[in-house]
């Protein structure tokens, strides 16, 4: 009951519909820019709406650093507590870290339902330094996200 | 004196019309879809989570693991198959292995029911405990984040990460292997519980204060714990059969039902009395194997030999009928179909299409040298002939002094008639590679085949042999990059061995390609020693060590060095475009001075865009491996030389040789995807030869190509060659004649394995264009069969590209103009 007076007061729902909204213009856009920042607002925003999907994060401590190939984006992400939070910095210890040649490349690897495979290793356009389940993990709810956006779960 | 007493060998009078259990069988096998499985991965995840402690050794923690699973594992009885057990829990399935690969398809747990390649079903509920039970346990604690947190992410497996250099099998397997089932069925599982328990008694007595005595308690612990596993699970059988029966109003399903409750209340607790009993020990005995190992290449070896004589025994006393044993071994091959791998969408897409690959061999010699072709020989031909499966990868061994020509031409007929199975065997030559690798001459003789083409001496001799899967083009192109590779970029890979422009002789850069093979393969070799001994920590295998011998006998576990025999096999993908290009440098650039080594890394650069002439050149005016040209001779000899020597200097974490092999599965059609133009003429991205085989369209002549691969030093090939060969059509029983004679010249010539598809290339691009039309298509890939249509597509055109010969000429059939496309150097 609490949660859900706090998701209203603080407008959560309407914010979801608008994120969903960008998101999916995002993951039709050609170039995908913003992919990355769409991906992570929408997905810290679904965890604290969706309780089935915040079962993902109970109980799991997860370190992540996402890197442009130019260091033009560096994002770090941490799960701990129930909770993810994301920070515009570069973060130590991390469980994997993420180089990805640019937003479109990262969201081919995460989302595609068609994946370049060939091409996304013959360019080298997601590379991963660290433990892969954790990149395993990461792709299911990113997977999960995109599936809930387009109404197919 | 010959063991064959069957008046006709062919078995005409045996159709799948007559034999209306099996035609049924094999129709709900191909219209049955493959779902992901999690029975397994769910139960040992339970026991290890939550009914046991990091505390206790791992052997026994394991042995409990395994034994827990088996006792919890649904008794299922799915069809009227006559033989009781089942891998998975569906009709049809893929275990996860979840401590090997099987976390790969996490991302894809929501659409894997969907995926556009051989999707696999998998249920909400299922899918939601793997997310939320199974793989956040094992996060830390599959083989490889293991290894990597334990050598800190070293280079060698950040190397393999990058897929384009080599695969390191063991992240994902304990597997290519062939078990011993002789034994259980001779003592019963009982029988190996009473004698690990003696022994156990033994190493007691002598006292438990040496770590190797320790082990050795623990191992014969671990034995006798996970046996048990596997008769609670043959004793629940047995009671659900008798369930079933009681419920059963069909008189024959209630009659074969309490046939199996019968049996599973014997064996394989018990020995077996009956062929009934054998085949039914066995395959609960390969089922339980797969509740400890992955189901890739666990071979169960020389079935003829293993099962003859209870069938003798059945037949003779006149309570089997040949009929009834052809019925009982396809029972047996449809039960090895029940399963597949569960691979990521990635790995379909780069390498997809493989069964799990246990392979059964027949014929050949036996222990004393003598023709060990009996009646079941022939009867296992028939029933491959009759039911045209993926699985069992079907081998059969010609020794041409001692076997028949009768049995000769039977194999041959079999593959016309199924167009694909079974591979030929050179038993003369796999036999002296054997003892060349310090095996007796009587073990060698009772070699069989481990999933593809490698050999051992069955349930001897432990020698996983696919643990190194190793890109020549790789270390190719690091030699004519000074240690860069283009599908790596810029990034400096391998060592600096100068810029090829400025070598004045081919000597000079064959050292640099043997320094950057020494450095690659060093690496691939250090990842799987890791993973070796990673498995030896986290990953014991006390269930498979029980079906060996050695293992028992030493009191050490098979990932610890237990069986009698040890190897590891290291397998090479791009040996022909390699030898190829090889030649290609030292004739264009240092022989006939043609381009310039700058000149030519431009051309590969630009694949060969504006630069036809040379294009041309290099295709049409080059050596060719599989042909008699004396540099494509020289230059194959020396690489295998080179690879053999190098590999032997190596011993492995279970003090076992390495042995190289050329055998590619599906490799050689992704690794050919993911690299660049080559000085052989092949264009970018397109697929490389396959096996041990010339490159496709390269040797034109039929006995030149036997002589050039039958001339290549079998010795130095110990874990195995497969040749692939191609012929449109063959016509009657003089063309069968023809077609044995061929494989019996190669052999002749030294070759080890050769293996066909009878097709030609407008039936192979009709199957590729109208996949409905060829539903059940089975090909020879590179060492296994595959439905064509499960194939990429990269695999496809290898397949379709292969040179077909005629039979009658012995010459190559000319590639259809119009696909000319597909070829890889267009």
């Amino acid at each position: 009951m609490l949660e859900k007076i706090l998701n209203w007061l603080t407008l959560r729902p309407l914010r979801m519909r608008i994120l969903r909204r960008k998101f999916l213009k995002c993951l039709e856009s050609e170039i995908a820019e913003e992919f990355l920042e769409m991906l992570l607002r929408f997905m810290s925003l679904a965890f604290l709406l969706d309780r089935d999907f915040r079962r993902n994060i109970e109980d799991f401590n997860g370190r992540y650093l996402f890197r442009s190939r130019d260091n033009s984006i560096t994002v770090a992400v941490v799960f701990k507590d129930n909770r993810m939070k994301v920070y515009e910095k570069n973060l130590e210890d991390t469980n994997v870290t993420v180089t990805f040649r640019n937003g479109k490349a990262l969201m081919g690897y995460l989302l595609s339902p068609k994946p370049d495979i060939l091409g996304s290793l013959l360019r080298q356009d997601v590379t991963f330094n660290g433990n892969l389940n954790y990149v395993y993990k990461f792709a299911y709810m990113a997977k999960r996200l995109q599936l809930m956006a387009t109404g197919e779960i | 004196m010959s063991k064959v007493t069957l008046k006709d060998i062919r078995l005409r009078e045996y159709t799948l019309e007559n034999l209306g259990l099996l035609g049924r069988l094999r129709k709900d096998l191909m219209r049955t879809r493959p779902e992901v499985c999690i029975e397994r991965a769910r139960h040992t995840t339970r026991y290890l989570r939550d009914l046991s402690s990091d505390d206790e050794p791992m052997e026994t923690r394991y042995a409990k693991a395994v034994a827990y699973f088996l006792s919890k594992k649904a008794p299922l009885f799915f069809d009227d198959n006559l033989l009781a057990g089942t891998t998975t829990s569906k009709p049809f399935g893929a275990p996860v292995y979840q401590e090997l690969t099987g976390m790969t398809i996490w991302p894809e747990l929501d659409t894997i029911s969907t995926r556009g390649k051989n999707p696999l079903i998998l249920s909400r509920e299922d899918a939601e405990e793997l997310n939320f039970e199974i793989f956040p346990y094992w996060m830390e604690r599959n083989i490889l984040e293991y290894t990597r947190k334990k050598h800190n992410n070293p280079g060698c497996m950040r190397l393999f990460e990058r897929i384009v250099f080599f695969l390191a099998s063991k992240a994902g397997t304990i597997s290519h292997t062939v078990p011993d089932y002789r034994k259980v069925l001779a003592k019963g599982i009982e029988g190996i519980i009473e004698e690990a328990a003696a022994r156990e008694e033994d190493v007691r007595r002598k006292g438990a204060d040496t770590p190797d005595n320790r082990h050795s308690i623990e191992f014969y612990q671990a034995v006798q714990i996970v046996m048990k596993g596997v008769l609670e699970y043959a004793a629940n059988l047995s009671r659900r059969a008798e369930e079933l029966a009681a419920a059963e109003t069909d008189p024959a399903r209630r009659e074969n039902l309490l046939r199996m409750s019968e049996t599973c209340a014997r064996v394989p607790a018990k020995p077996a009395r009956t062929f009934r009993e054998a085949l039914n020990s066995l395959w609960i005995c390969q089922v339980a194997v797969h509740a400890e190992n992955i189901n890739m290449a666990m071979s169960p070896g020389r079935l003829d030999q293993v099962l003859y004589d209870y069938y003798r025994r059945d037949i003779d006393s006149g309570t089997l009928t040949v009929g009834e044993a052809i019925e009982l071994v396809g029972c047996l091959w449809l039960k090895l179909n029940d399963n597949t791998n569960l691979v990521p969408e990635t790995s379909e897409e780069l390498f997809g299409g493989a069964g799990t690959v246990p392979a059964v061999t027949v014929g050949g010699v036996d222990e004393n040298g003598e023709d060990a072709v009996n009646d079941l020989t022939y009867i296992m031909l028939r029933v491959t002939e009759l039911l045209k499966l993926r699985d069992p990868s079907v081998n059969a061994r010609y020794h041409y002094e001692k076997n028949t020509e009768e049995y000769r031409d039977r194999v041959a007929e079999v593959i016309v008639n199924t167009k694909a199975v079974p591979a030929f065997h050179n038993d003369v030559v796999d036999i002296k590679v054997l003892e060349n690798q310090g095996t007796s001459t009587e073990h060698a003789r009772d070699y069989a085949v481990i999933g593809c083409v490698e050999l051992a001496s069955a349930g001897r001799s432990y020698d996983a042999s696919s643990s190194i899967i190793f890109n020549l083009v790789s270390a190719l192109e690091l030699a004519m990059y000074n240690g860069k590779r283009p599908a790596t970029g810029d990034e400096q890979i391998g060592p600096q061995t100068g810029d090829p422009a400025g070598f004045s002789t081919f000597e000079e850069f064959w050292e640099a390609f043997k320094t950057q093979l020494k450095w690659l393969i060093g690496e691939a070799i250090k990842l799987n020693e890791y993973f070796g001994r990673a498995h030896q920590e986290m990953l014991p295998t006390p269930l498979l060590s029980a079906f060996f011998e050695g293992p028992m006998e030493k009191g050490r576990d098979l990932i610890r060095g237990g069986a009698l025999y040890n190897s590891s096999g290291a397998t090479h993908i791009g040996f022909a475009d390699t030898v190829d290009s090889l030649s290609a440098i030292e004739k264009a650039v240092f022989m006939d001075r043609k381009c310039t080594f700058a000149e030519l890394l431009t051309a590969l650069r630009d694949d060969f865009r504006g630069h036809e002439k040379l294009h041309a050149y290099l295709v049409y005016k080059t050596p060719k491996y599989g042909t008699d040209d004396p540099i494509a001779v020289k230059n194959s000899r020396n690489l295998i030389r080179f690879l053999y020597d190098f590999y032997q200097g190596h011993t492995n974490y279970r003090g076992g040789r390495y042995r190289p092999g050329y055998w590619t599965m599906t490799n050689h059609a992704g690794q050919g995807k993911l690299s660049g133009a080559l000085p052989n003429g092949r264009k970018a991205h397109k697929v490389f030869a396959s096996g041990i085989t010339p490159a496709s369209q390269a040797a034109g002549d039929l006995s030149a190509c036997l002589k050039a691969v039958g001339g290549l030093d079998g010795l130095c090939i110990p874990s195995g060659e497969a040749l692939n060969l191609k012929y449109p059509h063959v016509n009657g029983n003089g063309d069968i004649k023809t077609f044995a004679q061929a494989v019996e010249s190669y052999f002749r010539y030294g070759g080890l394995h050769v293996q066909f598809n009878i097709m030609s290339y407008e039936e192979l691009i009709d199957a590729k264009k109208n996949p409905e039309k060829y539903p059940e298509l089975l090909v020879r890939v590179s060492g296994y069969s595959a439905y064509f249509k499960d194939l990429n597509e990269a695999m496809k055109d290898e397949i379709i590209t292969r040179t077909a010969y005629d039979l009658g000429t012995g010459r190559a059939v000319p590639f259809p103009e119009e696909y000319r496309s597909m070829l890889a150097y267009e």
